[in-house]
Protein backbone atom coordinates (compact mmCIF):
# COMPACT_ATOMS: atom_id res chain seq x y z
CA UNK A 1 0.00 0.00 0.00
CA UNK A 2 1.91 2.79 1.19
CA UNK A 3 5.17 2.98 0.69
CA UNK A 4 7.43 3.83 4.39
CA UNK A 5 7.02 7.24 5.00
CA UNK A 6 7.46 9.35 8.22
CA UNK A 7 4.93 8.80 11.16
CA UNK A 8 3.84 11.56 12.85
CA UNK A 9 2.60 12.01 16.26
CA UNK A 10 2.55 15.69 17.18
CA UNK A 11 4.72 19.06 16.79
CA UNK A 12 5.91 20.58 20.40
CA UNK A 13 7.95 23.58 21.07
CA UNK A 14 11.55 23.27 20.69
CA UNK A 15 13.08 22.20 23.50
CA UNK A 16 10.53 20.48 24.81
CA UNK A 17 11.79 17.27 26.65
CA UNK A 18 11.43 14.44 25.06
CA UNK A 19 11.41 11.24 27.48
CA UNK A 20 13.75 8.49 26.78
CA UNK A 21 12.36 4.82 25.98
CA UNK A 22 9.27 5.89 23.59
CA UNK A 23 8.35 3.07 21.85
CA UNK A 24 6.44 4.39 18.41
CA UNK A 25 4.12 2.21 16.28
CA UNK A 26 4.87 -0.77 14.16
CA UNK A 27 6.10 -3.99 14.84
CA UNK A 28 8.91 -3.90 16.42
CA UNK A 29 8.22 -0.40 17.54
CA UNK A 30 10.05 2.46 15.88
CA UNK A 31 12.02 4.95 18.04
CA UNK A 32 10.32 8.03 17.95
CA UNK A 33 13.03 11.06 17.14
CA UNK A 34 12.48 14.39 16.72
CA UNK A 35 12.75 17.16 13.78
CA UNK A 36 13.51 20.61 14.75
CA UNK A 37 12.50 23.18 12.57
CA UNK A 38 13.28 26.86 14.08
CA UNK A 39 10.91 27.17 16.83
CA UNK A 40 8.49 23.85 16.82
CA UNK A 41 9.82 20.44 16.31
CA UNK A 42 7.34 17.66 15.14
CA UNK A 43 8.21 13.78 16.88
CA UNK A 44 8.12 11.50 14.50
CA UNK A 45 9.38 7.86 13.62
CA UNK A 46 9.23 5.22 10.55
CA UNK A 47 6.18 4.61 9.49
CA UNK A 48 4.99 0.73 9.49
CA UNK A 49 4.11 -0.50 5.88
CA UNK A 50 1.32 -0.71 5.60
CA UNK A 51 0.05 1.48 8.35
CA UNK A 52 -3.67 0.46 9.57
CA UNK A 53 -5.24 1.13 13.17
CA UNK A 54 -3.94 -1.82 15.09
CA UNK A 55 -4.35 -1.78 18.75
CA UNK A 56 -1.17 -1.59 19.48
CA UNK A 57 -0.44 0.70 17.29
CA UNK A 58 -3.60 2.97 18.75
CA UNK A 59 -2.00 2.36 22.12
CA UNK A 60 1.71 2.95 21.47
CA UNK A 61 0.47 6.51 19.67
CA UNK A 62 -1.32 7.56 22.32
CA UNK A 63 1.56 6.61 25.09
CA UNK A 64 3.75 8.66 23.15
CA UNK A 65 1.75 11.67 23.21
CA UNK A 66 0.47 10.70 26.57
CA UNK A 67 4.48 10.92 27.88
CA UNK A 68 5.19 14.13 25.79
CA UNK A 69 2.28 15.76 27.50
CA UNK A 70 3.82 15.30 30.67
CA UNK A 71 6.27 18.00 29.74
CA UNK A 72 3.93 20.88 28.33
CA UNK A 73 2.09 21.54 25.44
CA UNK A 74 1.80 19.03 22.30
CA UNK A 75 -0.03 19.60 19.45
CA UNK A 76 -1.38 15.41 19.10
CA UNK A 77 -1.86 14.63 15.49
CA UNK A 78 -5.04 12.69 14.54
CA UNK A 79 -3.72 8.88 14.56
CA UNK A 80 -2.50 7.81 10.87
CA UNK A 81 -0.40 10.89 9.81
CA UNK A 82 2.19 9.81 7.38
CA UNK A 83 4.82 12.24 6.04
CA UNK A 84 6.39 11.31 2.06
CA UNK A 85 9.47 11.72 4.14
CA UNK A 86 11.37 13.55 6.72
CA UNK A 87 12.05 16.65 4.44
CA UNK A 88 7.99 16.86 3.44
CA UNK A 89 7.84 17.21 7.81
CA UNK A 90 10.16 20.13 7.99
CA UNK A 91 8.36 22.26 5.11
CA UNK A 92 5.32 21.51 7.07
CA UNK A 93 7.37 22.48 10.18
CA UNK A 94 8.12 25.83 8.97
CA UNK A 95 4.90 26.94 6.79
CA UNK A 96 2.66 26.08 9.76
CA UNK A 97 5.24 27.75 12.44
CA UNK A 98 3.05 30.92 13.51
CA UNK A 99 0.03 29.25 13.47
CA UNK A 100 1.83 26.12 15.76
CA UNK A 101 3.28 28.48 18.32
CA UNK A 102 0.00 30.05 18.63
CA UNK A 103 -2.27 26.90 19.60
CA UNK A 104 0.99 25.86 22.11
CA UNK A 105 0.29 28.73 23.72
CA UNK A 106 -2.79 28.28 23.72
CA UNK A 107 -2.68 24.81 25.06
CA UNK A 108 0.81 25.87 27.13
CA UNK A 109 -0.21 24.26 30.99
CA UNK A 110 -3.86 23.06 29.86
CA UNK A 111 -4.99 19.43 29.26
CA UNK A 112 -8.02 17.72 27.72
CA UNK A 113 -10.72 16.15 30.11
CA UNK A 114 -13.46 13.58 28.36
CA UNK A 115 -16.55 13.04 29.87
CA UNK A 116 -18.52 10.52 28.57
CA UNK A 117 -21.88 10.34 29.55
CA UNK A 118 -24.47 7.00 29.70
CA UNK A 119 -28.10 5.61 30.36
CA UNK A 120 -27.79 4.77 34.30
CA UNK A 121 -28.80 1.62 33.80
CA UNK A 122 -28.05 0.19 37.36
CA UNK A 123 -30.87 2.94 38.56
CA UNK A 124 -33.91 0.88 37.36
CA UNK A 125 -35.71 1.66 40.36
CA UNK A 126 -35.56 5.26 40.14
CA UNK A 127 -36.52 4.71 36.63
CA UNK A 128 -39.68 2.79 37.69
CA UNK A 129 -40.64 5.04 40.67
CA UNK A 130 -39.98 8.58 38.60
CA UNK A 131 -41.15 7.41 35.21
CA UNK A 132 -45.41 7.14 35.02
CA UNK A 133 -45.38 5.55 31.51
CA UNK A 134 -42.92 2.96 32.46
CA UNK A 135 -44.61 1.94 35.44
CA UNK A 136 -47.95 1.20 33.14
CA UNK A 137 -46.07 -0.58 30.80
CA UNK A 138 -44.18 -2.85 33.61
CA UNK A 139 -48.08 -3.46 35.52
CA UNK A 140 -49.54 -4.23 32.01
CA UNK A 141 -46.25 -6.80 31.70
CA UNK A 142 -47.50 -8.19 35.27
CA UNK A 143 -50.97 -8.19 34.07
CA UNK A 144 -50.75 -9.70 30.84
CA UNK A 145 -46.96 -11.26 30.96
CA UNK A 146 -45.89 -12.01 27.12
CA UNK A 147 -43.19 -11.65 24.83
CA UNK A 148 -45.03 -8.41 23.31
CA UNK A 149 -45.37 -6.46 27.12
CA UNK A 150 -41.94 -7.56 27.52
CA UNK A 151 -40.56 -5.99 24.78
CA UNK A 152 -42.99 -2.99 25.22
CA UNK A 153 -41.56 -2.41 27.99
CA UNK A 154 -38.17 -2.58 27.68
CA UNK A 155 -38.17 -1.05 24.39
CA UNK A 156 -39.57 2.21 27.12
CA UNK A 157 -37.09 1.58 29.60
CA UNK A 158 -34.11 2.01 27.22
CA UNK A 159 -35.53 5.27 25.69
CA UNK A 160 -36.48 6.60 29.03
CA UNK A 161 -32.80 5.53 30.03
CA UNK A 162 -31.26 7.41 27.31
CA UNK A 163 -33.84 10.31 27.47
CA UNK A 164 -33.16 11.14 31.47
CA UNK A 165 -29.43 10.76 30.50
CA UNK A 166 -29.30 13.01 27.76
CA UNK A 167 -31.05 15.28 30.04
CA UNK A 168 -29.16 15.27 32.55
CA UNK A 169 -26.00 15.60 30.58
CA UNK A 170 -27.06 18.80 29.25
CA UNK A 171 -27.33 19.80 32.94
CA UNK A 172 -23.80 18.96 33.92
CA UNK A 173 -22.48 20.29 30.62
CA UNK A 174 -22.78 23.83 31.63
CA UNK A 175 -21.25 22.97 35.04
CA UNK A 176 -18.26 21.31 34.07
CA UNK A 177 -17.54 24.14 31.25
CA UNK A 178 -17.66 26.44 33.72
CA UNK A 179 -14.49 24.93 35.20
CA UNK A 180 -13.14 25.15 31.61
CA UNK A 181 -11.75 27.27 29.32
CA UNK A 182 -13.37 25.86 26.67
CA UNK A 183 -15.69 22.43 25.61
CA UNK A 184 -15.59 20.52 22.62
CA UNK A 185 -18.18 18.20 21.60
CA UNK A 186 -16.26 14.73 20.67
CA UNK A 187 -17.43 12.01 18.04
CA UNK A 188 -20.52 10.01 18.58
CA UNK A 189 -19.71 6.42 20.87
CA UNK A 190 -22.31 4.33 21.09
CA UNK A 191 -24.25 3.30 24.21
CA UNK A 192 -23.44 6.96 25.04
CA UNK A 193 -25.81 10.13 25.15
CA UNK A 194 -23.24 12.54 25.07
CA UNK A 195 -19.46 12.78 24.64
CA UNK A 196 -17.99 16.07 25.96
CA UNK A 197 -14.17 17.30 25.98
CA UNK A 198 -12.90 20.22 28.26
CA UNK A 199 -10.21 22.52 28.33
CA UNK A 200 -8.77 22.56 31.97
CA UNK A 201 -5.72 24.14 33.28
CA UNK A 202 -3.52 21.33 34.49
CA UNK A 203 -3.92 23.11 38.55
CA UNK A 204 -7.60 22.44 37.96
CA UNK A 205 -7.67 18.96 37.02
CA UNK A 206 -8.23 17.61 40.31
CA UNK A 207 -10.90 19.96 41.29
CA UNK A 208 -12.88 19.06 37.66
CA UNK A 209 -12.54 15.70 38.98
CA UNK A 210 -14.01 16.37 42.03
CA UNK A 211 -16.80 18.26 40.19
CA UNK A 212 -17.40 15.26 37.95
CA UNK A 213 -17.70 13.35 41.38
CA UNK A 214 -19.85 15.79 43.27
CA UNK A 215 -22.12 15.84 39.74
CA UNK A 216 -21.85 12.06 38.92
CA UNK A 217 -23.54 11.45 43.09
CA UNK A 218 -25.86 13.92 42.39
CA UNK A 219 -27.41 13.05 39.10
CA UNK A 220 -26.15 9.15 39.44
CA UNK A 221 -30.24 8.13 39.06
CA UNK A 222 -30.20 9.36 35.81
CA UNK A 223 -26.83 9.54 34.34
CA UNK A 224 -23.92 7.93 34.36
CA UNK A 225 -20.31 9.66 33.72
CA UNK A 226 -17.07 8.80 32.71
CA UNK A 227 -13.92 10.40 32.71
CA UNK A 228 -10.80 10.30 31.19
CA UNK A 229 -7.98 12.58 31.19
CA UNK A 230 -5.65 14.66 31.09
CA UNK A 231 -4.99 13.64 27.98
CA UNK A 232 -3.02 15.50 25.47
CA UNK A 233 -5.79 18.03 23.39
CA UNK A 234 -6.91 16.27 20.75
CA UNK A 235 -9.86 18.59 20.83
CA UNK A 236 -8.35 21.65 20.96
CA UNK A 237 -5.02 21.70 18.92
CA UNK A 238 -6.60 23.06 15.73
CA UNK A 239 -7.93 26.73 16.04
CA UNK A 240 -11.97 26.66 16.37
CA UNK A 241 -12.05 28.17 12.92
CA UNK A 242 -10.08 25.14 11.18
CA UNK A 243 -11.53 22.67 13.19
CA UNK A 244 -15.02 23.81 12.07
CA UNK A 245 -13.42 24.11 8.31
CA UNK A 246 -12.20 20.03 8.63
CA UNK A 247 -15.72 19.13 9.88
CA UNK A 248 -17.07 20.52 6.86
CA UNK A 249 -14.32 18.80 4.57
CA UNK A 250 -14.98 15.44 6.56
CA UNK A 251 -18.59 15.90 6.29
CA UNK A 252 -18.74 16.39 2.56
CA UNK B 1 -33.34 -6.80 37.66
CA UNK B 2 -31.51 -5.14 40.00
CA UNK B 3 -27.96 -5.96 38.53
CA UNK B 4 -25.45 -4.08 40.11
CA UNK B 5 -23.04 -3.07 37.50
CA UNK B 6 -19.34 -2.91 37.88
CA UNK B 7 -18.95 0.67 36.89
CA UNK B 8 -21.83 1.83 39.10
CA UNK B 9 -22.95 5.70 38.92
CA UNK B 10 -21.29 6.23 41.90
CA UNK B 11 -18.08 4.67 40.93
CA UNK B 12 -15.83 7.06 38.64
CA UNK B 13 -13.25 5.59 36.63
CA UNK B 14 -10.45 7.42 35.20
CA UNK B 15 -8.48 7.17 32.45
CA UNK B 16 -6.23 6.05 30.85
CA UNK B 17 -4.59 3.82 32.39
CA UNK B 18 -1.98 2.33 30.82
CA UNK B 19 -2.70 0.18 28.03
CA UNK B 20 -6.23 1.39 27.54
CA UNK B 21 -8.23 2.66 24.85
CA UNK B 22 -11.81 2.32 26.27
CA UNK B 23 -12.43 5.89 26.68
CA UNK B 24 -10.05 7.56 24.14
CA UNK B 25 -10.03 5.41 20.95
CA UNK B 26 -12.22 7.83 19.37
CA UNK B 27 -10.62 11.12 20.33
CA UNK B 28 -7.50 9.59 18.60
CA UNK B 29 -9.36 8.53 15.48
CA UNK B 30 -10.85 11.20 14.98
CA UNK B 31 -9.46 14.14 16.71
CA UNK B 32 -5.91 15.52 16.73
CA UNK B 33 -4.42 17.39 13.99
CA UNK B 34 -4.66 16.96 10.40
CA UNK B 35 -2.31 18.15 8.12
CA UNK B 36 -3.80 17.56 4.40
CA UNK B 37 -0.71 17.14 2.75
CA UNK B 38 0.04 14.17 5.02
CA UNK B 39 -3.71 12.86 5.05
CA UNK B 40 -3.35 12.02 1.17
CA UNK B 41 -0.29 9.62 1.48
CA UNK B 42 -1.98 7.90 4.33
CA UNK B 43 -5.31 7.19 5.54
CA UNK B 44 -7.20 4.73 3.21
CA UNK B 45 -6.53 1.66 5.12
CA UNK B 46 -7.60 3.02 8.09
CA UNK B 47 -10.76 5.09 7.30
CA UNK B 48 -11.79 1.13 6.10
CA UNK B 49 -10.84 -0.29 9.15
CA UNK B 50 -11.93 2.91 11.55
CA UNK B 51 -15.43 1.02 12.75
CA UNK B 52 -13.77 -2.60 12.82
CA UNK B 53 -11.35 -1.20 15.00
CA UNK B 54 -13.30 1.26 17.39
CA UNK B 55 -15.40 -2.67 17.93
CA UNK B 56 -12.76 -4.50 18.06
CA UNK B 57 -10.39 -2.54 20.18
CA UNK B 58 -13.29 -1.31 22.34
CA UNK B 59 -14.06 -4.62 23.02
CA UNK B 60 -10.26 -6.11 23.80
CA UNK B 61 -10.57 -3.38 26.83
CA UNK B 62 -13.99 -4.22 28.05
CA UNK B 63 -13.28 -8.02 28.79
CA UNK B 64 -9.89 -6.75 30.18
CA UNK B 65 -12.33 -4.56 32.53
CA UNK B 66 -14.05 -7.29 33.28
CA UNK B 67 -11.56 -9.52 34.05
CA UNK B 68 -9.92 -6.87 36.27
CA UNK B 69 -13.72 -7.04 38.25
CA UNK B 70 -13.66 -10.63 38.50
CA UNK B 71 -10.09 -10.36 39.91
CA UNK B 72 -11.11 -7.75 42.45
CA UNK B 73 -14.30 -9.70 43.78
CA UNK B 74 -11.96 -12.85 44.49
CA UNK B 75 -10.46 -10.42 46.67
CA UNK B 76 -12.97 -8.74 48.77
CA UNK B 77 -16.54 -10.09 47.77
CA UNK B 78 -16.60 -13.97 48.43
CA UNK B 79 -19.07 -13.58 51.47
CA UNK B 80 -20.76 -10.03 51.74
CA UNK B 81 -22.06 -9.27 48.17
CA UNK B 82 -24.56 -10.99 46.23
CA UNK B 83 -25.53 -10.41 43.12
CA UNK B 84 -21.99 -9.38 41.25
CA UNK B 85 -20.42 -12.58 42.24
CA UNK B 86 -23.45 -14.31 41.04
CA UNK B 87 -23.18 -12.72 37.78
CA UNK B 88 -19.92 -13.70 37.46
CA UNK B 89 -19.22 -16.96 39.42
CA UNK B 90 -20.72 -19.85 37.28
CA UNK B 91 -18.65 -18.34 34.12
CA UNK B 92 -15.85 -17.11 35.44
CA UNK B 93 -15.45 -19.90 37.30
CA UNK B 94 -15.32 -23.01 34.18
CA UNK B 95 -13.36 -19.93 32.13
CA UNK B 96 -15.47 -21.04 29.36
CA UNK B 97 -15.92 -19.68 25.55
CA UNK B 98 -16.73 -16.54 24.22
CA UNK B 99 -20.45 -17.04 23.83
CA UNK B 100 -20.82 -17.84 27.86
CA UNK B 101 -18.73 -14.76 28.71
CA UNK B 102 -20.84 -12.90 26.40
CA UNK B 103 -24.00 -14.12 28.09
CA UNK B 104 -22.59 -13.02 31.03
CA UNK B 105 -21.99 -9.85 30.04
CA UNK B 106 -25.20 -9.25 28.28
CA UNK B 107 -26.40 -9.99 32.22
CA UNK B 108 -24.66 -6.91 32.93
CA UNK B 109 -25.96 -4.14 31.18
CA UNK B 110 -27.32 -3.04 27.79
CA UNK B 111 -24.94 -0.38 27.61
CA UNK B 112 -22.00 -2.67 27.17
CA UNK B 113 -23.74 -4.89 24.55
CA UNK B 114 -23.08 -2.48 21.54
CA UNK B 115 -19.44 -2.83 22.44
CA UNK B 116 -19.59 -6.41 22.83
CA UNK B 117 -22.36 -7.54 20.44
CA UNK B 118 -19.86 -7.66 17.66
CA UNK B 119 -17.38 -9.17 18.84
CA UNK B 120 -18.31 -12.76 17.74
CA UNK B 121 -16.39 -12.87 14.91
CA UNK B 122 -13.97 -9.68 15.62
CA UNK B 123 -12.69 -10.90 18.74
CA UNK B 124 -9.17 -11.40 17.75
CA UNK B 125 -7.24 -8.13 16.71
CA UNK B 126 -7.10 -7.20 13.57
CA UNK B 127 -3.36 -7.86 13.75
CA UNK B 128 -3.28 -9.48 10.38
CA UNK B 129 -6.28 -8.49 8.75
CA UNK B 130 -5.88 -6.82 5.12
CA UNK B 131 -8.37 -4.51 4.80
CA UNK B 132 -9.23 -6.46 1.47
CA UNK B 133 -10.67 -9.35 3.60
CA UNK B 134 -12.95 -6.70 4.17
CA UNK B 135 -15.36 -8.50 1.13
CA UNK B 136 -19.05 -7.33 0.75
CA UNK B 137 -20.01 -11.35 1.94
CA UNK B 138 -17.77 -10.74 4.98
CA UNK B 139 -20.70 -8.12 6.48
CA UNK B 140 -23.71 -9.49 6.48
CA UNK B 141 -22.49 -12.35 7.87
CA UNK B 142 -20.64 -10.47 10.69
CA UNK B 143 -24.17 -8.78 11.02
CA UNK B 144 -26.10 -11.71 11.08
CA UNK B 145 -24.04 -13.33 13.95
CA UNK B 146 -24.81 -9.90 15.49
CA UNK B 147 -28.42 -10.38 15.10
CA UNK B 148 -29.92 -11.57 18.38
CA UNK B 149 -28.26 -9.51 20.41
CA UNK B 150 -28.92 -6.25 18.38
CA UNK B 151 -32.26 -5.97 17.70
CA UNK B 152 -32.93 -3.47 20.82
CA UNK B 153 -30.09 -1.49 19.72
CA UNK B 154 -30.99 -0.71 16.10
CA UNK B 155 -34.26 0.04 17.30
CA UNK B 156 -32.90 2.83 19.73
CA UNK B 157 -30.56 3.87 16.44
CA UNK B 158 -33.38 4.12 15.00
CA UNK B 159 -34.50 7.11 16.89
CA UNK B 160 -31.00 9.27 16.67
Amino acid sequence: MTAAGTYVYGIVACGHPVPSGLRGVGMPQAVPEVLTVGATAAVVSAAPVPLRARRRDLLAHQEVLLALALDGPVLPMRFGMVAPDADAVREQLEAGQERNLRALDRLAGRVEMNVKALPATGALAALVAEEPRVRQLREAAHRRPGYEANVRLGEAVVRTLERRAADAAQEIQPELAALAGACSTGPHVDGTVLNLSFLVAREQVVEFRAAVDRLSARYRDRVELRVAGPLPCYSFAAEPEVAAAAAVRTGG
Amino acid sequence: MATTTTYSSSEVVYVPRAGTLYDTLELILDRGMVIDVFVRVSLVGIEILKIDARIVVASVDTYLKFAEACNRLDLEATSRSTTVPEMFGGAAAKSVGKRKVRKTIESVGDKLRDVVGGSEEGDEEPEDRQPEEEEPEARPRRRGAKAQSAEGRRRREGER
